[in-house]
């Protein structure tokens, strides 16, 4: 035996040392326990009788406008008071609904539009868990093109404030360090446009596809040229089984995709590169642009030294410019949880969103064309050039009409597995087709 | 072992002093036990047993709607490529993980167990990983894995490898974090091993003239025994349920190439929305690490020798 053990075999601890160290334990566990109260996000009413305190859990791109309307909430109504939080996609998407099946909803919650993943409307209100918004009066100005992203059988069950558009965010000043002077408007033009920027030594599109949501962006924004514009009743087709992934132009656009990875238009490795990463390689002029939801405009703003120099343009999926079609989706929402205690002061302040004025703050803070507009709406200059597109040549980002939640991770897997060679073209449509069968 | 009945001896003192009533048909000790094992009911036992019920039904993860289905999940995950190919995964990793962690923990406990002077503080340095949270240390290696060749270990040793996005990388980048984090677990419990080498025995090696290795292959290895079995079965069975690490470096990808069964199980319950099928495959995950580790107990424990 070595000294130091025989010496720890020894050692006694005597009472009064015992419990000095339980109490010195128990202290400090008190201590911890009393400080991680969890920190509210608004003051609580300042006691005027019945105070009510609700929670919403949100998603970062909600931030912005939330905490913004949140406080202008508290100023109209003051016995209520909203605490925030807010998480990354992926994790709120899953953590939310653990939260859901457990009971502990929080009374407001995110919500995404139509169908197609596991916080999407159809799959919640379907399970009986949101709260029925027919009744305020907004949900009557619902534009019928979007009906089916906000409503269940007739029955609306989430807020958004309005529509974003996928396109490519890019850096002016790389555009016309390279010589480009305009925006291209065709599929070749495109193919130029890239090969310039390749020629002037910087990455012509930078691809963050190690964050599973990027992948299916590029995808997105091709398919509306490629399926709809040729078949604009493609969602009802393969709901009733008429037609599928593989034998529609979804091919032609991962084909389109992989073009440009042949081409060595993308940064190298994407599969390695964050969202965050792409963000930052064309907000710091790295990179000429990035296939983008209008969403995350406000993302690569921040991330710019001169956020002037970012702007938007659709991404031509055809060669014929009357051809393009672009894809223009609900943004992300909320809905009130129909178990909550506070139901009502929920769907009230809801109600209070849907006043066209906070429709306009909303859709403003996050570039987003407001679901209704009126003399104060304001359109993000960045999206002048979709507005033209999303009056009878725009479609809902295809997950929404999906039935199942497996349909868009297949998607994103097989993009990722297509980006590192590992499957082929037809392998990616099977797998996606046997997911939307499940 | 000499040391462990001299102290059971002193503490094993007659326990019935007279003039003391007995308690009825609650021995003490079970009272003492009761607490926790309650906790333990609550908390582990209810849980599980209610997850196996959840395993024949096809409860979605909310609502109310849930029917029996029989065995029909179970025969659906022979046919399930996912959670087959996960398997696969899994397994390389765990043997990756397994021998990589050991062979380097042994090494760190032989090196730290020798009179250099800065002993003390090294077992520190290589023990601080394993109280980071797995989580923390999955996003600290994606950037020291960042593919750029002028960031993180491409920019240190000029290389130009896409660590966590290269299909027959990623895997092994993972492997290599999680031997990171974890040689000085192994490395702590193969010190107290090595601890209770007699020291008498190596003398008397060193007097029959054995050298450094033999002395290692004939007296410390085989005294070693009961570490290796701790070791061995704790890294087994951490490496079957692998998930925290996997799932916040890579989440699965690219594609399907780092799925373990801990994320295909994940990923059906949470965004897949078959919560029913997730508990099946969650239930046919246990009983197969349950087996495993029977069969390396039964087989370890036959090696040990006994002092």
């Amino acid at each position: 035996m070595t000294r130091e053990t025989d010496r720890l075999i020894e050692a006694r601890i005597s009472r009064s040392q015992f419990f000095r160290l339980m109490g010195g334990a128990a202290t400090a566990a008190l201590l911890t326990a009393c400080s991680t109260r969890p920190s509210t996000g608004g003051t609580s009413g300042a006691g005027a009788g019945a105070s009510v305190d609700l929670k919403f859990v949100g998603v970062a791109d909600e931030k912005v406008p939330m905490e913004d309307l949140v406080a202008a909430y508290r100023q109209a109504k003051a016995g209520v008071s909203i605490a925030t939080s807010y998480a990354p996609t992926d994790q709120v998407q899953t953590s939310l609904r653990t939260q859901l099946g457990a009971g502990n909803a929080p009374d407001l919650h995110v919500v995404y539009p139509g169908n197609g993943s596991a916080m999407s409307m159809a799959q919640i209100a379907g399970a009986g868990l949101l709260a029925d918004l027919s009744s305020q009066a907004w949900t009557n100005t619902i534009p019928t093109g979007f009906k089916p992203a906000f409503q269940l059988q007739g029955k609306t069950y989430i807020y958004s404030a309005g529509s974003s558009v996928i396109g490519a965010i890019y850096n002016k000043k790389v555009f016309e360090k390279a010589g480009v002077d305009q925006p291209p408007t065709t599929w070749t033009e495109f193919l130029d446009v890239c090969e310039k920027i390749k020629k002037s030594g910087v990455t012509p599109i930078a691809l963050g596809a190690q964050t599973p949501w990027v992948t299916q962006l590029i995808t997105y924004a091709l398919v509306p040229s490629t399926v709809y514009a040729k078949d604009p009743t493609f969602d009802d087709k393969q709901a009733a089984g008429q037609t599928s992934f593989a034998q529609s132009g979804w091919r032609d656009a991962m084909e389109m995709y992989l073009e440009l990875q042949k081409r060595g238009y993308f940064n190298d490795k994407p599969n390695g590169t964050t969202y965050e990463q792409q963000t930052s390689m064309v907000a710091t002029g790295k990179a000429g642009m990035a296939i983008q939801v209008s969403a995350v405009l406000q993302a690569f703003r921040d991330a710019a030294t001169t956020p002037d120099d970012l702007s938007m343009f659709p991404l031509p999926g055809a060669d014929d410019p009357a051809q393009v079609w672009i894809p223009a989706g609900v943004v992300v929402g909320l809905g009130a949880s129909a178990k909550s205690k506070n139901v009502e002061e929920a769907k009230a302040f809801i109600d209070f969103l849907g006043k066209q004025e906070n429709i306009n703050r909303w859709a403003k803070a996050i570039a987003a064309i407001p679901l209704t507009q009126d003399a104060g709406s304001t359109i993000d200059p960045a999206l002048e050039s979709f507005l033209p597109l999303t009056k009878d040549r725009a479609v809902p980002f295809m997950d929404q009409r999906w039935p199942n939640a497996e349909v868009q991770p297949t998607h994103f897997a097989v993009i990722q597995d297509l980006l590192a060679g590992k499957i082929d073209i037809d392998g990616a449509l099977k797998k996606m087709d046997e997911a939307y069968a499940k | 072992m000499s040391v462990i009945t001299k102290q059971a001896g002193t503490s094993a003192a007659p326990a019935a002093k007279p003039g003391r009533r007995r308690f009825g048909a609650m021995t003490p000790p079970w009272l003492f036990a009761a607490p926790a094992l309650l906790v333990y009911a609550v908390v582990v036992l209810y849980p599980s047993i209610a997850g196996v019920v959840y395993a024949f039904t096809d409860w979605s993860g909310i609502g109310g709607d849930m029917s029996f289905v029989g065995l029909s999940n179970f025969s659906a995950i022979l046919h399930d490529d996912q959670a087959l190919g996960s398997l696969g995964n899994t397994l390389l990793l765990t043997v990756a993980v397994v021998v990589v962690q050991n062979v380097v923990g042994l090494l760190l406990a032989l090196g730290v167990n020798t009179k250099i002077k800065s002993r003390a503080l090294l077992r520190v340095v290589f023990f601080s990983p394993v109280v980071v949270s797995p989580v923390m240390v999955a996003f600290l290696w994606k950037y020291i894995y960042n593919p750029d060749p002028s960031a993180g270990l491409n920019g240190l040793f000029g290389l130009h490898v896409d660590w966590l996005g290269d299909p027959s990388v990623a895997l092994w980048s993972i492997a290599g974090m999680v031997v990171w984090q974890y040689a000085g677990y192994s490395m702590v419990i193969f010190l107290a091993g090595l601890e209770g080498v007699p020291r008498e025995l190596h003398e008397a090696a060193m007097i029959d003239g054995a050298g450094t290795l033999q002395r290692f292959r004939y007296v410390t290895w085989p005294l070693l025994a009961p570490a290796v079995t701790i070791n061995l079965m704790l890294s087994t069975i951490g490496g079957l349920k692998l998930f925290d690490q996997v799932f916040a470096a890579t989440n699965g990808g690219p594609g399907y190439a780092t799925e373990t069964l801990s994320t295909v199980l994940y990923k059906q319950a949470f965004v897949y929305g078959k919560f029913g099928y997730s508990t099946a495959i969650a239930l046919v995950l246990a009983l197969f690490v349950a087996a495993v580790s029977f069969v390396q107990i039964y087989y370890l424990r036959s090696r040990e020798v006994s002092q």
